[in-house]
């Protein structure tokens, strides 16, 4: 029980760091965009 | 500066320290002192972080930086979010389970007491002059550009600083931070409104956004694979994961910040806070400059932003050159403006032309500058930091209401105070944890190692005061802070990384690879001009590299490795 909790957790932070990042990359293609539509 | 400006600076400046001392009353115990109490919740942590990391240098010298040399700065902050999502996996979990007070301890625990002695001694080396940078930076054009005394500014920025990290420890610098922060990003905010609303109604937003472009001012992205070449994309995420992962996983400025509460779940979402709204907050504010830029288009600027430097000028006999340059900067102004309205306003088979003349105009322009500044020189005013960084204070100072004014010059004084606060509660612990402890006074009561904490910190405040007090800048603000840790981070950050991923490497191999990167590193930044960013990489990498390698020939038979 105490392992599939432990695992359970490991997944929900995993989905967590995976979500930063993909907030992260969309930030990065707008100031791509950004850079295109002003330079 | 009028009353209510002071009357709003003072109420500002005051009121969040105070706040801080009465809900830190009463005594505290070792644990508490350096790692606050579980009230710390992850917004706190958070804003703790950011506003740690950003400093004055962020919102005085950043939007000069962005209107002399654009945005392109942002990109150094690429490598960030992925090296705190690496930090929350790895570094995190180690630090909480072990309950560490400072990140060297556990180089202590992993390899021995040399290695975490490195460790500690060049993050206090690094750790020590940057703070009296962080004093120094505002207090030199806050003294200039508002008449106060330098070394009264020096240590109305640091002195109070001081007496309430030394009361409260890290609970006080936590809470300050947060309300620090927020009146950081609400004046911030003020201050970028103000500047939109102020651009000439000559162009439409979209269109002021355009010529500055078409200006070279935002180019936020750059895919060049130039090593010479400061902001790239690539030096951005490659050098940058290096210098962020080193600041965030092993200065403990900001590990002792993510620690502080003692919960890893709050740790962890106050790191990933960070990852998300960093780079956005850090492109508004380069924005502001590249807006500011576009105001003084339309606006006549001064000859040279540093105005002080230039009247002391015109004071010491050099009137007749400098009336002169100003005669000219104005009429290469109007033509410049009348070449903008050209740029918006021409057909388009008709705007390279008028680009071309704005670019030549511009480029007359940063002569005249230039002209300047060595009359300057030759006048024995030559200023000790870059023209870039009075951008926008003179510009706060000219341009925005009574009341707005205080406030911007409360969140430059804020943001000195919560980074400095930050980095002498993590002085002053490293100090007595990984030094006083260990090697003077083993056995003590908690109580006695709250109080040599207390001392220390207190002790290191007065060295970042008396090393503000004489500094002299050899770059711009933003860059002095930046180059100082990136010579240093990186075998650093060596040293951790070793710890946990090369499992069969003991603490002399460690060591001696620690001191053999960091002399490389030096040797580089003294012979060659490569940018800085790719220091952290280098020392990092030469430490992972020269561990393993001494470890198979010198110290083969003389230790043992122990696991992670």
């Amino acid at each position: 029980m105490n392992a599939l909790s432990e695992d359970a957790e490991a997944r929900s932070w995993r989905k967590a760091y995976g979500l930063a990042l993909s907030l992260f990359a969309v930030e990065v293609v707008l100031l791509y965009v950004f850079t295109l539509r002003f330079s | 500066m009028n009353r209510l400006d002071y009357l709003v600076l003072i109420a500002t400046i005051l009121a969040i320290p105070l706040y801080g001392l009465w809900r830190t009353r009463g005594s505290a115990s070792l644990g508490q002192y350096l790692k606050g109490d579980a009230s710390i919740r992850w917004v706190t942590i958070g804003l703790s972080v950011l506003a740690t990391q950003a400093g004055p240098i962020t919102f005085l010298s950043m939007p000069g930086q962005a209107y002399e040399s654009g945005i392109g700065f942002i990109q150094n902050y690429f490598g960030q979010p992925l090296a705190l999502v690496v930090v929350c996996a790895i570094f995190v979990p180690i630090y909480q389970r072990l309950k560490v007070y400072t990140a060297y301890q556990y180089l202590g625990e992993r390899f021995d007491r040399k290695t975490q002695l490195l460790g500690a001694f060049l993050f206090l080396v690094q750790r020590g002059i940057a703070a009296g940078i962080t004093i120094y930076a505002p207090a030199i054009v806050l003294s200039a550009v508002l008449g106060w005394r330098l070394d009264l500014t020096i240590w109305l920025a640091g002195g109070l600083v001081i007496v309430y990290t030394v009361m409260g420890g890290t609970k006080i610098v936590s809470i300050t931070q947060r309300y620090q922060m927020i009146v950081i990003l609400i004046g911030m905010a003020i201050a970028f409104a103000i500047a939109v609303y102020r651009l000439s109604p000559d162009l439409s937003f979209e269109n002021t956004l355009s010529v500055a472009g078409k200006m070279g001012k935002l180019e936020a992205v750059n895919f060049s694979v130039d090593p010479h070449k400061r902001y790239t994309f690539w030096s951005g995420v490659i050098g940058g994961f290096f210098l962020a992962l080193s600041y965030f996983g092993a200065d403990q400025s900001q590990v002792q910040r993510y620690l502080a509460g003692g919960s890893l779940k709050e740790s962890r979402l106050g790191l990933l806070f960070n990852a998300v709204v960093k780079v956005p907050m850090q492109f508004f504010i380069l924005l502001l400059g590249a807006i500011i830029f576009m105001f003084y288009q339309f606006e006549k600027p001064p000859l040279y932003f540093n105005q002080p430097a230039y009247e002391r000028a015109l004071a010491n006999g050099y009137a007749p050159q400098l009336t002169a340059l100003q005669a000219q900067f104005d009429e290469v102004f109007v033509q410049r403006r009348a070449a903008i309205r050209a740029v918006s306003d021409a057909p388009l088979n008709e705007r390279d032309a008028a680009m071309t003349k704005l670019h030549e105009l511009e480029g007359k322009a940063g002569e005249l500058r230039n002209q300047t500044k060595a009359v300057l020189a030759k006048a024995g005013v030559d200023p000790k930091s870059k023209e870039s960084d009075y951008v926008f204070i003179t510009f706060i100072l000219q341009q925005m209401p009574h009341g707005i004014v205080g406030l911007l010059i409360a969140v430059i004084l804020c943001a000195t105070m919560s980074a400095t606060a930050a980095t002498l509660n993590a002085l002053g612990s490293t100090t007595a944890i990984d030094f006083y402890r260990p090697l003077i006074r083993p056995n003590a009561s908690d109580h006695h190692y709250v109080v040599a904490a207390k001392a220390l910190t207190a002790a290191w405040g007065l060295v970042a005061i008396g090393i503000a007090s004489f500094a002299s800048l050899v770059e711009n603000l933003i860059e002095a802070g930046n180059i100082l840790g990136s010579v240093f981070y990186g075998s650093i950050l060596g040293l951790f990384l070793a710890a946990f991923f090369i499992r069969r490497v003991t603490g002399s191999a460690v060591f001696f690879a620690g001191l053999g990167a960091q002399a490389l590193v030096l040797l580089l930044f003294a012979t060659t001009n490569i940018g800085y960013l790719w220091y952290n990489f280098i020392g990092c990498a030469a430490v992972l590299i020269l561990a393993p390698i001494l470890q198979q020939t010198v110290f083969r038979a003389a230790d043992t490795p122990a696991g992670v």
